[in-house]
């Protein structure tokens, strides 16, 4: 029986590996964009000095949420949704929305940009913690979860018409496990998801980009220079890696050879860089803040946080894996940063917060669970 | 425990902590398989598949700029250069390096007498990060742009071939392509030994072609090619190459030809070809005249020898004679005198027509003198096929000699199937059959020499920096004849110079020895009026043949007679030789 006043003081573990995972992708950033960075902006450290700035932001956004009783969020659930709902408007309207790579993802708030599918994310954490908190023996039926159903599918469609597809399949992902968790029963949660699959068959079909990746994911090596550029320079740079990598900085890769090498693709580098060893701890690590996240879940006294730590540690890892799975040529490249390490503003500000959030938990937590 | 739930003010029967707590269990096990499965992929990515991806990951990272190998030089046999090379450079632009670009082009344009739009359009427009400006650039136009300083412009070494003697020995050395590769001749059939290894200067650079700071850079150098050593001797050659001229213009031939072999071993001292032209400026914008005039006509196409067979055929009844076959005529035989030979019903008729006591009471030595056709077909007859192709084997006639160059004509030798007696007596005296030049000189040469047939060849040793990476030895396939029979031979065809049809080639003390050749040229099967090839082969000195001469003139104009035409150039040459080596006189 661990001293009850340990538990009150709430898990720092998780916070100091949250801020330690931030630092290390900091270095990697570093290491992965210097080159290019340097050669577009003239300042190689313009990546790394946007990172800092999020993760200064973040620090603070962190220790106030940390500070704050989660339980009075649930009052924000409505105005979250709201200015969620706005952000993901507001990137379509011209002037505003900031287009790159073809797709509006971002809106500019002056020198900053924002990314509202972020915010998103956590507004249906937000609203379903909330709702299930106050019908959680609905959860069990389907009519029970359609207002989650409702919420999720209406920012799933949001994104979806930016274009982002993989963060849709993220926010898709965490609605379901949401609802798995709040326990939906499994003949219900298959009424939800074979229908949510032949959708995205059809996402995928009625896109030709999408269909051209999906081609060029099977053969990366039938077109080398075009769709399956990407994917080469990533299998080349987890390649060169090896068991133990090629060195701190030592990159090759990074060499303007890989495309988002310092965003969607750092995994590579890292990979490049510290070998396949390295990369079993740097895992560890991340698999290390989502248990704990599940942890305080585990503890919660409440459904309310129950629902909240399981997803803000299940957007984590939801994110992680997908992110895994592109860079390593599993699944189809899709364009998704990874949490806490990739470069990006909004990101790192809301997952810095949500950990603020899951230690709140965590410190209230009695074990109940 | 149960849970406190203090937000719902409603609490179901079917709300179950239970539920929860296995739906978490759930999740934890969905997202711990999830980690291992990623990292399941990472160590197939990473550690299995890595060297692979490394390998082509590797070709990307580094740019080369190539290090031509010098190209190993080709000599006579006394060291005299034949082919040598001169310095000159493949002129690049790597274009990211460039700061001042319209600097650039006005200095190349200049430098390199190129057009300024030429070259800032190349340097605009192509698409590689490596761009060859200009190839075999002097090393005087190098220098001047050197002195610029320009970034982003390099040299590479790239060799221009160069044939000091220009119009010499052209069908034997062969020519190269513009980046030095061995395309005819000597220099494709050696082109291994000479290319050498290229070497190259890898560097590392980004994706684009610049380089990294700090980027490795490897310098592999290019390992030069080996010299060729050739059994060709220049002063002969030039003697060759003086004759075949020579005889081009006064007799206004089609082609003049003359291959100068050592009897003792078939090395080949000497081979011209006229027309010719000059191996430094090749015409590659017309091919099929470059390479009607790069054909090694004496290897490469056969001809109807004529009389010069007749040697082969004075060989086998010799040789047979000497082994007692009853069916060989006595050296001092005495044919019959009729200039006919009916055979199977078809008339077989001497050149000769045997008016006035001509070509009458011959034996073989005076059947050679006089190249008199009937008494070659009575031994032919007599011998019959089986012998007469034994012979036509072992003096490797339908085979290739196989001499060291590319393209060797096999000739042409009816079967011994299809062989009809009326053939026979005409291949007795070199019609029916096709042969190359050098197929005839080879086995003339064992027919003299004492009965062993060489291969012939014209590489004498590959080498470089002094030592010497293959020394060829001469190559004795099989013997022939006997020694016997060789010298009654040889003394036979030293009466024919002496007294015969080869007297213009006589010189004085030396014992020159050789046939006579004057054959109708066949087109399209019918013979072609007024179209002739006149030949002679010849040697000397006939006890001890050191130098062989072959000389072909094709379609000589007026006069057509190998005696006339083609003899006198072998004597020609017999005597440059004499005066060359400051040989004495043997008797």
């Amino acid at each position: 029986m661990k001293p009850f006043i340990r538990r009150q003081g709430g898990d720092y573990a998780l916070l100091i590996a949250v801020v330690l995972l931030a630092v290390i992708g900091t270095v990697f950033i570093y290491s992965a964009s210097n080159y290019s960075a340097a050669a577009t902006y003239g300042d190689a450290l313009y990546f790394v000095k946007k990172q800092v700035i999020g993760i200064a932001l973040g620090v603070v956004a962190m220790i106030c949420a940390a500070l704050y009783d989660y339980k009075k969020l649930k009052k924000f659930t409505v105005v979250v949704a709201i200015l969620s709902f706005v952000a993901l408007a507001l990137v379509f309207v011209p002037g505003i929305g900031v287009e790159n790579y073809g797709a509006k993802r971002w809106i500019g708030l002056g020198a900053f940009t924002l990314q509202p599918s972020e915010i998103a994310k956590f507004s249906l954490i937000l609203f379903s913690a909330t709702y299930f908190s106050a019908y959680k023996e609905r959860a069990a039926n389907f009519s029970g979860v359609l207002p989650v159903l409702l919420f999720g599918g209406t920012v799933c469609l949001f994104v979806i018409l930016e274009p982002n597809m993989s963060i849709t399949v993220c926010i898709a992902l965490l609605m379901m496990t949401v609802i798995f968790a709040a326990g939906l029963k499994i003949k219900a949660m298959l009424l939800i998801i074979l229908p949510a699959a032949f959708a995205g068959v059809v996402l995928i079909l009625i896109e030709p980009y999408r269909l051209s990746r999906l081609a060029a994911f099977l053969n990366p090596w039938e077109s080398p220079k075009g769709e399956g550029y990407q994917l080469l320079q990533s299998l080349y740079a987890l390649g060169s890696g090896g068991w133990f990598g090629v060195g701190l900085f030592n990159s090759r890769q990074k060499y303007a050879f890989l495309p988002f090498a310092e965003s969607d693709f750092i995994l590579s580098v890292i990979g490049e860089e510290i070998g396949f060893i390295g990369l079993v701890f740097f895992f560890a690590l991340l698999a290390f803040i989502v248990f704990r996240g599940l942890r305080a879940a585990r503890r919660a006294k409440d459904v309310f946080g129950f629902i909240l730590a399981t997803g803000i540690a299940m957007i984590f890892g939801i994110q992680v894996v997908v992110n895994a799975l592109v860079v390593s040529g599993s699944i189809p490249p899709t364009g998704l940063p990874l949490p806490l390490v990739s470069s990006g503003n909004t990101s790192i500000i809301i997952f810095m917060a949500e950990a603020g959030v899951v230690f709140n938990i965590s410190r209230k937590g009695t074990g109940t669970f | 425990m149960p849970i406190k739930i203090r937000e719902s003010p409603k609490i179901k029967t079917d709300f179950s902590i239970t539920v929860l707590r296995k739906r978490l269990l759930a999740i934890y096990i969905a997202i711990t398989f999830l980690f291992c499965f990623v990292l399941g992929r990472l160590f197939y990515v990473q550690v299995i598949w890595g060297e692979d991806l490394q390998e082509k990951a590797i070709d990307q990272w580094t740019r080369e700029i190539p290090v031509v190998a010098a190209r190993g030089e080709i000599t006579d046999i006394n060291g005299v250069v034949l082919a040598a090379n001169d310095d000159t450079y493949t002129v690049f632009v790597r274009k990211k390096a460039v700061k001042d670009l319209n600097a650039l082009c006005t200095a190349l344009a200049e430098t390199l007498s190129l057009n300024y739009e030429y070259v800032y359009k190349r340097l605009t427009e192509t698409v590689s990060s490596e761009i060859t400006v200009k190839k075999q650039v002097r090393k005087d136009a190098v220098n001047a742009l050197l002195k610029y300083g320009f970034d982003g412009v390099y040299y590479s070494r790239d060799n221009s071939r160069v044939y000091p003697y220009n119009e010499f020995l052209t069908q034997v050395l062969g020519f190269t392509s513009t980046d030095g590769k061995g395309q005819s001749g000597l220099e494709l059939y050696y082109d291994k030994y000479l290319k050498g290894i290229d070497g190259e200067i890898l560097y590392e650079t980004d994706i684009v072609g610049v380089e990294i700071d700090g980027g490795k850079v490897s310098y592999i150098p290019a390992t030069g090619g080996l010299n060729l050593k050739l059994t060709i001797d220049y002063e002969i050659q030039q003697l060759a190459e003086a004759a075949t001229a020579e005889a081009m213009t006064v007799h206004k031939a089609k082609s003049a030809q003359m291959l100068i072999l050592d009897p003792q071993s078939g090395a080949i001292r000497a081979l011209a070809i006229k027309p010719s032209y000059n191996l430094n400026e090749i015409s590659r914008s017309d091919i099929s005249l470059l390479y009607a005039l790069s054909r090694n006509s004496l290897l490469s196409d056969v001809y109807e020898p004529g009389s010069t067979f007749k040697i082969l055929t004075a060989a086998a009844d010799i040789e047979e004679y000497l082994n007692g076959n009853p069916k060989a005529f006595s050296p001092t035989h005495i044919f019959n005198s009729s200039r006919y030979r009916y055979i199977d019903g078809q008339k077989v008729k001497c050149w000769s027509n045997h008016a006035n006591g001509k070509h009458a009471s011959l034996n073989l030595q005076g059947g050679l003198n006089n190249s008199c056709n009937p008494i070659f077909v009575d031994i032919a007859m007599s011998l019959g096929k089986d012998t007469m192709y034994k012979y036509i084997d072992l003096f490797n006639y339908g085979r290739t000699t196989g001499v060291d160059f590319s393209g060797e004509a096999q000739g042409m030798i009816l079967p011994i199937s299809a062989v009809q007696n009326v053939d026979l007596a005409r291949i007795a005296f070199g019609q029916t059959i096709a042969v190359s030049g050098l197929q005839l000189a080879a086995a003339t040469a064992a027919a003299i020499n004492g009965g062993k047939y060489y291969t012939p060849y014209f590489a004498e040793e590959i080498y470089s920096g002094g030592i010497i990476a293959e020394k060829i030895k001469p190559k004795m396939k099989h013997r022939v004849i006997s020694e016997k029979a060789s010298a009654i031979l040889s003394e036979m065809l030293e009466g024919v110079v002496r007294d015969g049809s080869g007297k213009k080639a006589y010189i004085e003390g030396y014992r020159v020895a050789g046939k006579t050749g004057t054959a109708q040229k066949y087109e399209n099967g019918v013979i072609a009026a007024g179209k002739y090839v006149a030949s002679f082969v010849g040697y000397f000195p006939a006890n001890a043949p050191k130098y062989l001469a072959l000389v072909i003139i094709d379609e000589p104009q007026g006069e057509y007679y190998g005696s006339t035409v083609a003899a006198p150039y072998a004597k020609q040459v017999f005597e440059g030789i004499i005066n060359l080596k400051n040989l004495p006189p043997v008797e």
